[in-house]
């Protein structure tokens, strides 16, 4: 269970501070994939990193009891002019996995072949995205949390993580971050929307995206 | 320490959970070496032989002018092990600082990865430093002996001990570095511009304090690392025993140093992170 605890962020912009999470308090379900919503700028990315806990909030805690992913990106945690079998490396050494497998668990899965020996910098979006999921496949989380990177590559690829998601469903669940609503409503079980600092769970997917609409067509 | 790295939640700290989050940092550090090592000296040899290449420039230049100068060695030690020890130990103290002070810009995106925290990240640096300052110190010195130089340590112990302050001092003034750069970026070059040079040419690495006129070296014995330096040419060679190294004013420096680097980092990690 990962939950927040009076979760307060805000930051410095010229036009002064922009407030991005208002005293929020919540808790994620145990066992349900749940999707975030909100505008652009709503401040999703950084909700995502302080549940990942790359970021620390201004004041508050986050509490988890399970293991959790980094917030899997394009890029995230990785270092352009190394390659992906030495970043592969260097995951599974912070997470104390394997490295041997988790390096061939990345290799086959990627399907990057050849390019899995070249550094991050030359690959394609769609190929760091790839690189990515495969690694945090390799590390068995319990908790996977996404930023918008669930549409990388081609369908068929796509197609390739939904189904690794699917069978990890048992045992995995995932937060993912989205402004769009096809990727929340194939990958959630629930969603919760960000809007001005605060954060709202709906325990019925139909309502939020309901109410998304709502707050998407209303004039600013 | 993260919660999410010792894999529990931080309500209560036992010692189960403390022992989880030292191995865990232990983890990332190693990661995090060899990492370094990977992006530093693995896709180009010559990256290496840098580390070998610096000092040995400075200690050239200084043995040829010197020996044209005058013909005795310094103090009595022999010219070419004498400036070795100096330049070499000199670089205990300032690779780490020079490595450690762009840690938190430069890995931004490590910190993407939960267990990864600034301290770790600049810790790594400085490890890595370290670790190729001592072999080069090694190897440099076994090749002096085998072209012919007369290398003869006399209390290798106490050259380790010495060593060992100049990296807590340099890892003090590296983690003050590294924790203020991404708030201020300009201390970067303040600390190349304004600190480096006088210290380059104050710490004795070319010269014993003795051998400098007293007014002068009243204003001298102010720079700890120059102390430092007498204290390991004292421990090291035979023929000579520093008056003016105080053991003392090296320690204070180091471990207060070492503290206000901790301290600061401390105090400023969590905005070092935010500030892009």
């Amino acid at each position: 269970m990962i939950s927040l605890r009076n979760v307060s962020k805000k930051y410095r912009t010229q036009a002064g501070y922009k407030v991005v999470l208002d005293n929020v308090s919540l808790e994620f379900p145990v066992g349900k994939s749940v999707g975030i919503l909100g505008l652009n700028g709503a401040g999703k990315s950084t909700l995502i990193r302080i549940i990942g806990d790359a970021e620390p909030p201004d004041s508050g805690s986050v509490h988890c009891d399970q293991r959790v992913s980094w917030p899997l990106g394009y890029s995230g945690g990785f270092q352009g002019n190394l390659t992906a079998r030495e970043n592969a490396r260097f995951v599974a050494r912070i997470y104390g996995e394997s490295t041997r497998y988790v390096e061939e668990f990345t290799r086959e899965f990627s399907e990057l072949g050849e390019y899995f020996d070249e550094p991050l910098k030359s690959y394609s979006a769609g190929m760091q995205g790839r690189f990515a999921f495969s690694v945090s496949l390799a590390c068995n989380f319990e908790y996977y949390l996404v930023d918008e990177a669930l549409e990388t590559g081609d369908a068929r690829y796509r197609e390739k993580f939904r189904m690794a998601f699917e069978e990890r469903r048992a045992n995995a669940s995932v937060i993912l971050v989205s402004h769009n609503e096809q990727t929340i409503r194939r990958n959630c079980d629930m969603a919760a929307i960000l809007h001005e600092g605060s954060l709202v769970l709906y325990e019925d997917l139909k309502e939020a995206l309901l109410e998304y609409n709502i707050l998407q067509n209303q004039p600013r | 320490m993260s919660m999410h790295a010792a894999g529990l939640a931080v309500d209560k700290i036992t010692p189960a959970r403390v022992l989880a989050a030292i191995a865990t940092q232990m983890r990332v550090v190693n990661a995090l070496v060899l990492r370094e090592t990977k992006t530093r000296y693995g896709n180009y040899k010559i990256g290496f032989l840098w580390a070998l290449i610096e000092p040995l420039v400075g200690v050239t230049v200084f043995v040829a002018i010197f020996s044209n100068l005058r013909s005795d060695s310094p103090s009595g030690m022999p010219l070419v092990p004498f400036m070795l020890v100096g330049f070499i130990c000199y670089g205990f103290f300032r690779d780490p600082w020079g490595s450690m002070q762009g840690a938190i810009s430069n890995s931004r995106n490590l910190l993407t990865f939960p267990q990864v925290t600034t301290f770790d990240v600049i810790l790594a640096r400085g490890i890595l430093e370290i670790m190729v300052c001592f072999f080069v110190l090694g190897f440099l010195l076994y090749m002096a002996h085998l072209a012919g130089f007369e290398v003869r340590c006399e209390r290798p112990l106490g050259v380790l001990i010495v060593c060992g302050l100049l990296c807590i001092f340099g890892l003090g003034v590296g983690f003050l570095f590294a924790s203020l750069e991404p708030l201020i970026p300009s201390i970067k070059q303040f600390g190349s511009q304004v600190m480096s040079r006088p210290l380059y040419f104050s710490s004795g690495l070319f010269f014993t304090a003795d051998t400098i006129p007293a007014p002068i070296r009243e204003y001298l014995l102010y720079n700890p690392v120059l102390h430092m330096i007498e204290l390991v040419r004292g421990e090291f060679f035979y023929e000579f025993e520093t008056s003016y190294g105080s053991w003392s004013y090296a320690c204070t420096w180091a471990f207060a140093t070492f503290a206000v680097g901790l301290l600061t980092h401390q105090a400023v990690h969590k905005r070092a992170i935010v500030k892009k």
